[in-house]
């Protein structure tokens, strides 16, 4: 049957991505309707019971910019906050928090469920209906039919999903839970290349089986700083996880069960990542290593359920818990769900713009774990772009597309469409070229003003940001203008401080650049200095201590900006090209990238290549000039 | 895109026993069949045919040899032929107006090598040694341009990228999986590698200067006072290669010029009038001031004093104006075959030194090697380059940053900012080779080229 409302987005699937996607289009005015398998687990956190992490810190913020839920989200309803790396530099601080699991899930879906204009229905989707290559709606496995103009498939690891304990194996999208089987047939059939990856999660054990008392307990920061910029009154408690080691034992015991493992019996063919690799790969790739870390952390403030972070196998049952009960302080621990391995079919994502929408149907994007990546970070922020360009599109307005030197999440999706992957695709900072500008504590300068331009933030929050940036000018103006003498009060001063004394006049941004010196310290030199925020002092210090580094960085990004704004005609034709290669000609003519930056960014383009598709392009320009005077 | 048809006299506009025309593009071979003899050949790869080019009326314009060289295997990458003909303008410039009649247009100047360029038959610093190759005025010079042809440079530099990724690389790894410890550099080891770097590049650096001295020449200016033998020591030094010493036209009275090759760098050596102020000559005194010009021009002073005789006022004089120059300069002392014990070396200020007799050239072996040594440094020839100007400056800012580097690898910074200076390393490094060459580079670059190459 054809539903009679008629919507402007359907979105498939409810996890972090469809999460994401469904909330910001119907911000965005966008009548929306979520169709996800299982309403129960709207926002559920399927493997780690952790949002953010290195690099993942970044791409929370900036989904929280982009008008996502994640950051506000983990702000309720997380357990333990910790910024990882603050022994390094600024561009590497990110914020990490442990979840509790179901309230986060429940927390995501109360906020779904009173968000105008999205309305959410469990059921599966067969099928995408298309017609002249635009989108027109989707159809269910019961038959209804959906009219709507934009779809956002959301379907993480639930296409043709099937997971491996051991030898078993069965169709599953998640645990428990039931794949989808037609979609990806239907997805194929409008003309786009499906492949299979795989995946991963840990065995969840009963605390009450486990000897806290031999584990050393880890906390998180004592003054946690919450992911959301907009988070008031923020007061979590601060539970604490358990560190634990495999041994020389835990590793015999994988080793000489391996013939158990899917994956290295052959069962399982598809790639999995190498960067979050399950035990069974850690042991056989680092076999000189005698120990493994593994966290042990919680799931749910009340329950007993714990994750065993870094223990991700597909080992049957009987083998997962034989190793578990050889590491110290798990003798005698019980398995309350064990470890699996998932495989499941991924979109390649070359075929997708910088918008997320597939190159070959208007209206149809993609986003999250199908696009081949890997983290609830990683489909959240998709999913944001997904939802945001959605909306655009039914407005017929240009779409959003973040650049690598303004979000990680640029830089994400430049990695997928750009150079595709061949396993689950990590964020890591080493990725973003241009690291020192896309920290997390600027994520609001970064991107205040085009989330503002598409009223993602309102005027009172994007103003306030205005005015912080003014601020954080004015200090740093003024520091560098402030000057003190070698005085002998001065030097004493500085004495005191622990640094060096000065021989000349000196401006105060110099002393900052010491390492030693923060903001506070300078007050004590000129005490009618303004008092500045924690935020605003934060930044001033940053841009202050780092500015030479700033400064090559943003000469890299000038010349990065020179290549982007080369643009290739869409409809270029790159049989003209005379001295390419046809194997980069077919490469080219498949991605069509849209400028010759990116062209230069794809694999197995040359930069010889790149240099005759500058000067042909150049040329033709010169033509058209010539012919049209 | 290189649909048109090129054609040149690639042995150019002179008098010669053969001259050979040169056809490049596709479609070359449709113009040969109608120019040339024979019917109804098939013309192959690398192969060469005999017979006449006939004009439009079929009348015999001359006897000809034709080599075929096809696409890719050609100097430009395109289908081309070469026709060898006899020498002397007529001949050769008949048969080229015949081709463009035929269809082709003359090649610019550059044009063959441009394409082969455009068609991934060279990278562009081969491209430039080609141009340095045609224009070498020694055989020395001419065997480096062709080391460079060869890619000596680009692959010195990929070498150099490499070992650059590998510290960037390993550098990534401390910042993303420090706690999987997959690094296993010490600091002593980055240290190396960066320091390394520095080494190659520097040493680079040192070689493009012996290349520009090798391909651009050195001007060297004597000095001294009158009768002290300045032209006899310039006619001993150009004495050593007199073949190819030219005079060049329209030098003053005051400062005679000429050109020679000494070991096959090019030397231009002045002459110059004296210094001595003398107030009431007008004419000596715009002697003076050219003289002065010449030697703030010279990249080499060669100060000649009187070993026979006491040092004296005018001596004083030179070694002044001298001191406040900071040009290299070479101190010669002359008439060694009369040296006299009145002869104070010690107030002469300057490091190098050198006792000579034009009389007898005791000591002119030992200046030309010093002239050599100046010029070319302890480089090898085969480490020699020749960068342009905006290489060597692009050059420069990568050795301040890789100092730059140094130290804080040394202070042991935060790696997101090393990671920084080593990705600006890699720019540099790929600005130099010209790794991604836009059309304006081009143009510059083969505007200085003859036809036909």
């Amino acid at each position: 049957m054809f539903y009679p409302k008629r919507y402007d987005v359907v979105v498939i699937g409810g996890g972090h991505a469809g999460c994401e996607a469904s909330l910001i289009a119907a911000r965005m005015g966008m009548k929306t309707l979520l169709i996800t398998i299982n309403l129960d687990s709207i926002g559920a956190m399927s493997c780690n019971p952790a949002i953010g992490g290195l690099a993942k810190g970044h791409l929370v913020k900036e989904i929280d910019m982009l008008g996502g839920e994640m950051a506000r989200n983990i702000d309720e309803t997380g357990l333990q906050f910790k910024m990882l790396n603050k022994s390094k530099g600024p561009a590497v601080w990110s914020s990490r928090a442990q979840a509790d699991m179901p309230a986060y899930r429940l927390r995501m879906k109360h906020v779904m469920e009173h968000q105008d204009n999205l309305d959410m229905k469990q059921a599966t989707v067969d099928e995408i209906l298309d017609e002249n290559g635009k989108i027109v709606g989707v159809k269910t496995n019961i038959g209804n039919e959906y009219l709507c103009s934009a779809v956002v498939v959301t379907t993480g690891t639930f296409m043709k999903g099937k997971i491996f304990i051991g030898l078993n194996e069965y169709s599953a999208g998640r645990a428990w839970e039931p794949p989808s089987i037609k979609l990806s047939d239907s997805l194929r059939s409008l003309g786009l290349r499906v492949g299979r990856l795989k995946t991963g999660t840990t065995p969840r054990l009963d605390a009450r089986t486990i000897d806290f008392d031999v584990l050393a307990a880890q906390l998180g920061d004592d003054n946690p700083i919450p992911f959301s910029f907009r988070t008031k009154n923020f007061n979590r408690p601060n539970m604490p996880c358990y560190l634990a080691y495999t041994n020389e034992n835990t590793h015999n015991i994988i080793l000489s069960n391996l013939d158990q493992s899917p994956l290295y019996s052959g069962m399982v063919s598809s790639l999995g990542p190498r960067y979050c690799p399950s035990i069974e790969d850690k042991v056989v790739r680092f076999y000189d290593k005698q120990r493994h870390q593994i966290f042990l952390e919680p799931q749910d403030e009340g329950s007993t359920e714990i994750y065993a972070d870094g223990l991700h196998t597909s080992l049957g049952y009987e083998v997962q818990l034989a190793f578990l009960r050889s590491i110290k302080g798990l003798e005698e621990v019980e398995i309350m769900r064990p470890g699996y391995a998932i495989d499941y079919d991924f979109v390649d994502p070359t075929q997708l713009n910088h918008s997320l929408e597939t190159k070959n149907v208007r209206g149809l994007f993609l986003a999250g774990q199908i696009n081949g990546t890997s983290g609830y970070e990683e489909a959240a922020a998709q999913g944001a772009v997904a939802g945001i360009n959605a909306a655009l599109y039914i407005q017929n307005r240009d779409p959003l597309i973040l650049e690598r030197d303004e979000a990680y999440t640029g830089v994400l999706i430049d990695d997928l469409v750009t150079k595709g992957t061949k396993e689950p695709y990590r964020m890591f900072t080493s990725r973003a070229e241009y690291r020192l500008l896309l920290r997390e504590d600027n994520t609001q300068l970064r991107l205040a003003q085009k989330s503002y331009n598409l009223s993602l933030i309102d005027k009172v929050y994007f103003e306030q940001i205005k005015e912080s940036e003014q601020k954080i000018e004015r200090s740093i103006y003024k520091l560098k203008n402030t000057y003190i003498f070698p005085t002998k009060v001065s030097n004493l001063k500085l004495k005191d401080m622990g640094t060096e004394i000065i021989k000349t006049k000196t401006d105060l941004a110099k002393l900052l650049r010491r390492v030693e010196i923060q903001y506070n310290d300078l007050k004590k030199l000129i005490p009618d200095l303004e008092e500045l925020d924690s935020f605003i002092k934060q930044e001033v210090e940053i841009q202050i201590k780092y500015e030479g580094y700033f400064r090559l960085q943003h000469q890299q990004i000038e010349k990065f900006r020179k290549y982007e704004s080369l643009f290739i005609p869409k409809n270029f034709d790159y049989s003209k090209v005379g001295g390419l290669s046809n194997e980069v000609k077919g490469k080219l003519m498949d991605i069509r990238p849209k400028s010759i930056g990116q062209a230069m960014r794809m694999p197995g383009v040359t930069p010889a290549a790149v240099s005759l598709l500058l000067i042909y392009i150049k040329k033709r320009d010169e033509r058209k000039i010539k012919s049209s005077a | 895109m290189h649909d048109d048809i090129i054609a040149a006299i690639a042995t150019g506009y002179v008098e010669s026993a053969i001259a050979v025309i040169r056809v490049s593009g596709y479609g070359c071979y449709g113009i040969l069949k109608k120019i040339f003899s024979r019917k109804n050949i098939k013309f192959e790869d690398k192969r060469v045919y005999y017979g006449h080019i006939l004009d439009e009326n079929r009348a015999v314009i001359d006897e000809v040899l034709v080599s075929v060289f096809k696409s890719p295997h050609s100097y430009t990458g395109e289908d081309s032929f070469e026709i060898g003909c006899h020498g002397g303008l007529m001949v050769s410039n008949s048969i080229l107006q015949l081709i463009l009649s035929r269809g082709a247009r003359m090649a610019q100047p550059g044009e063959f090598t441009k394409r082969a360029f455009l068609n991934g038959k060279m990278d562009l610093s081969q491209a430039a040694a080609v141009a340095k190759v045609i224009s070498a005025k020694s055989a020395r010079a001419l065997h480096i341009a062709q080391l460079q042809l060869k890619g000596n440079f680009s692959n010195e530099i990929e070498e150099i990228r490499k070992n650059i990724l590998l510290l960037l690389a390993e550098n990534e790894v401390n910042i993303d999986h420090a706690d999987e410890a997959l690094s296993d550099f010490s600091k002593e080891k980055r240290l190396d590698m960066v320091n390394n770097i520095y080494k190659r590049l520097s040493f680079i650096l040192r070689a493009s200067q012996s290349g520009k001295s090798l391909f651009d020449g050195m001007k060297i200016s004597i000095i001294g006072k009158p009768n002290v033998g300045k032209s006899s020591l310039l006619n001993k030094i150009t004495g050593i290669d007199r073949s190819i010493v030219t005079d060049i036209p329209g030098t003053t009275r005051d400062v005679v010029s000429e050109q020679l090759t000494i070991k096959g760098i090019p030397f231009t050596l002045l002459d110059t009038a004296g210094i001595r102020q003398s107030s009431d000559d007008i004419i000596e005194n715009l002697g003076i001031q050219r003289t002065v010009n010449a030697m703030k021009n010279s990249d080499i002073i060669l100060a000649l004093f009187d070993l026979s005789s006491r040092l004296d006022e005018e001596d004083f004089d030179i070694i002044n104006t001298l001191q406040k120059n900071s040009n290299t300069v070479i101190a010669i002392f002359n008439k060694y075959d009369n040296k006299s014990a009145l002869f104070d070396k010690s107030a002469i200020p300057f490091k190098r030194q050198i006792e000579i007799s034009c009389k007898t050239s005791y000591g002119l072996k030992e200046l030309v090697d010093k002239l050599e040594q100046i010029a070319v440094g302890s480089v090898a020839d085969s480490d020699i380059v020749s960068l342009n100007a905006s290489q060597i400056v692009t050059l420069k800012e990568g050795l301040k940053l890789c100092s730059s580097l140094l130290n804080d690898v040394k202070a042991e910074i935060d790696p997101t900012l090393i990671s920084v200076e080593i990705a600006g390393l890699i720019d540099i490094l790929d600005e130099i080779i010209g790794k991604i060459t836009t059309e304006d580079m081009l143009d510059v670059m083969f505007r200085n080229f003859c036809v036909g190459k």
